[in-house]
């Protein structure tokens, strides 16, 4: 009876969430992938039972596979620049100690505004006619590229919009980092007269390691989801632009084949799951090694 | 608590839920995208409330979504509209999924058919195209002309150099290639004056509708209009050349001009810079309004084929989501605004262009504003792209093929052969061809 009565209370605690964690994530993936198997369509009359001909259809789109290339490529550059531009950040910020935190205010700005609104600022930022980074292009007689239309650029700019974006993101996760290593470690390496280069790669670097694989391994499942931007800059079905969510977007609520969409959503998230995975495991040694 | 706050709390309180009260005769909710037509259609609804007690609200919906919203309810048991002002290419889907109430029986009992423009019922309203099936009423009509910077036109020193380097008048362009004359004479970027800007967006539909004009005119297809086959009918050398021609135009306009949607075409040309604009009549009355006597309007230009203008504009459906009596309300406001005396008001809507062919063949509506004589002349040739359930997916893959060929990233003919390819194997999917 006492057991029943804790076992009882127990669930009490966890009980709540346990259901909000079943009706809204597990109940909608498993009615995902059931759906995966299904010619459900947005709008009509039900569905049927069609196997595994969408997951077929899924793997021989060609669209499918220029999107993971696409999405691929997007993540490596973006997370890539940010996490070497908001770590240089972080370091130069050290030398600022008295402006440091209005300093960091204004920086963290543009992290704190929604990407959709994002969006369409910079669609007014660089369009190719009249946005501000052309009309100072060309008041300084330097060539205009058409940011948001060229297909060499489109892919480019959701890639600088969001650097721009998520940048500080990543500076004030290496702060964080950097204000964590021991004094002491300085202090000693400055007794044994080591370089700066020398503390830099040694001390600072290995200790600020574990937080930086965090923050980069935060942005990498992010980015992998990259949607808002693209969205707001070049809509789901730009060629140049389209990102895994943004085809599967397309797919189901454009084309309204909810049965083929949810199969696109059924790969896209065991690609992330073992990507996530992957990277997961890279962090532990990396973490394990510091320790 | 004092009393101006207990005041203030009281109305706010109050407030909704005398909004939400119903009205006496009921009330219309109409859905449609957010530009100057709902508002006019909103200003007719209180007209109609007036009659009939029965009150209109037209909710506007931003364009970029509105295809989305709409979908999603009707994806729903119940939708939130009454009445959908949906795209003409809708009219497929609307029709064979059971989401638009079928009016062929009842329409002809309210208005007669042969008041209505057969370009406009057999596009905007039949499903399928000329099946006499009716599941929709025209609400907007619209076609795609153009508007031309008349005062460039007129200028002597301009006409003078333009007889001296092409040997003919500087005239309104009456074929494509008189018209890719006058484009490249006003190329000057140096002075930020364009040839010319037409629709090429890649997000939704823009590149196809602005590319659809030439493709007709040079003698191009997108199908055998009967067997819906593709192979054979997209894939010749007269779709090649007016791929290859579309893409010198987009040459001659503005910074980007290879990705404009309909608002940035008219930006171009409103801004002063451009010399002529190809967008829909629906833009007109605001060009027109801005420039005044500077600007002049007229049909497409015409090809090796006759002059082809791609159809705008959106019929009026009900919801087959909505109650009976929602849907007998729906019906009552179809049968007043098809009426001649409401169409007279309703032309003189900023942008409400009419498809009733008693006010389009009156010399009076010529005569009211510069652009109804080439939009009359316009609707005579207007057609249209498909409008079958899969609609979407042929929209798709044509806007993919087609950026690759206008951007050089495909030769033309392979893009064209892919396009056909895929188009078929869509088609077939849906059981829309064998």
């Amino acid at each position: 009876m006492e057991r029943s009565r804790g076992g009882l209370g127990r669930f009490a605690f966890v009980g709540p969430t346990l259901v909000l964690l079943i009706a809204f994530n597990l109940f909608p993936l498993l009615y995902n992938v059931v759906l995966s198997f299904t010619n459900a369509e947005l709008v009509g009359d039900g569905w049927k039972w069609i196997g595994g001909r969408n997951y077929e259809r899924v793997f021989t789109d060609a669209r499918f596979g220029a999107a993971v290339r696409r999405t691929a490529w997007f993540v490596f550059c973006a997370v890539g620049l940010e996490l070497g531009i908001g770590f240089a950040t972080a370091l130069a910020l050290q030398a600022f100690t008295r402006v440091r935190a209005v300093l960091v205010t204004a920086l963290l700005i543009p992290m704190m505004l929604s990407p959709a609104v994002m969006g369409l600022f910079w669609n007014l930022i660089l369009n190719g006619n009249h946005g501000i980074t052309n009309q100072t292009l060309d008041a300084l007689s330097l060539p205009q590229p058409q940011w948001l239309t060229d297909r060499e650029w489109k892919l480019f700019s959701v890639i600088l919009i969001d650097v721009w974006m998520w940048t500080p993101f990543l500076m004030l996760i290496s702060m964080a980092g950097l204000a964590a290593i021991p004094k002491t470690l300085y202090e000693a390496a400055e007794v044994d007269r080591a370089s700066r280069w020398t503390v830099f790669r040694r001390v600072t670097l290995p200790l600020v390691a574990p937080y930086l694989g965090l923050a980069v391994l935060l942005r990498f499942t992010d980015a992998l989801k990259q949607f808002d931007l693209v969205m707001a800059t070049q809509g789901p079905n730009d060629t140049s632009t389209q990102t895994l969510s943004t085809l599967l977007y397309q797919v189901t609520f454009r084309d309204g084949k909810v049965g083929l969409g949810s199969a696109y959503a059924c790969v896209i998230l065991v690609l992330v799951i073992a990507l996530a995975t992957v990277f997961t495991r890279y962090l532990e040694t990396i973490q394990r090694r510091t320790a | 608590m004092s009393l101006l706050s207990s005041v203030a709390l009281a109305a706010a309180l109050a407030l909704p839920h005398a909004e939400a009260a119903p009205q006496k005769g009921g009330s219309l909710t109409i859905w449609w995208f957010q530009w100057a037509p709902a508002d006019g259609l909103q200003e007719l609804g209180k007209e109609f409330e007036k009659e009939t007690g029965i009150a209109v609200k037209v909710q506007q919906i931003p364009l970029a979504s509105y295809q989305d919203k709409v979908f999603l309810e009707f994806g729903a048991s119940k939708t939130q509209f009454d009445i959908l002002i949906g795209d003409s290419q809708w009219i497929g889907r609307g029709a064979s999924k059971g989401l638009y109430v079928d009016l062929t029986d009842w329409l002809k009992t309210v208005t007669n058919l042969e008041t209505i423009h057969p370009r406009a019922a057999r596009y905007l309203c039949e499903y399928p195209e000329g099946s006499g099936k009716w599941f929709a009423a025209p609400a907007e009509t619209d076609a795609v002309g153009i508007a031309y910077r008349k005062d460039w036109f007129e200028d002597a020193a301009e006409k003078a150099a333009f007889q001296k380097k092409f040997g003919r008048e500087l005239t309104v362009p009456k074929t494509w290639d008189e018209f890719k004359q006058v484009a490249q004479f006003f190329q000057r970027p140096d002075q930020k004056r364009f040839g010319c800007a037409m629709p090429t967006s890649r997000a939704y539909d823009g590149l196809t509708m602005g590319f659809q004009n030439v493709l007709w005119s040079f003698g191009g297809a997108w199908r055998d209009e009967k067997s819906f086959k593709v192979k054979g009918f997209l894939d010749t050398p007269a779709t090649a050349q007016a791929v290859e021609f579309f893409r010198e135009l987009i040459a001659l306009g503005p910074k980007g001009s290879g990705n404009l949607d309909y608002g940035e075409v008219l930006e171009a040309f409103s801004n002063g810079s451009t010399a002529i604009l190809v967008n829909y009549f629906a833009f007109f009355p605001g060009i027109q309004a801005k420039f005044g006597d500077k600007v002049g309007f007229a049909v497409l230009p015409a090809g090796k084929a006759g002059r082809v203008a791609a159809l705008g504009g959106q019929g009026m459906s009900i919801s087959t989501r909505v109650p009976k009596e929602q849907q007998e309300l729906a019906k009552k406001f179809i049968a007043w605004f098809l009426q001649k005396k409401v169409q007279e008001q309703w032309i003189t809507k900023p942008a409400g262009f009419t498809a009733n062919t008693e006010i389009l063949r009156s010399e009076e509506f010529r005569k009211k504003a510069p652009y109804n004589g080439p939009f009359v002349d316009s609707i005579e040739t207007m057609r249209d792209f498909w409008n079958v359930p899969v609609f979407n997916e042929l929209l798709a893959v044509t806007q993919r093929y087609l950026g690759m060929a206008v951007d050089g990233e495909m030769p033309v003919m392979e893009a064209l052969s892919k396009l056909a390819e895929e188009k078929e194997q869509i088609l077939r999917e849906a059981g829309l061809l064998e």
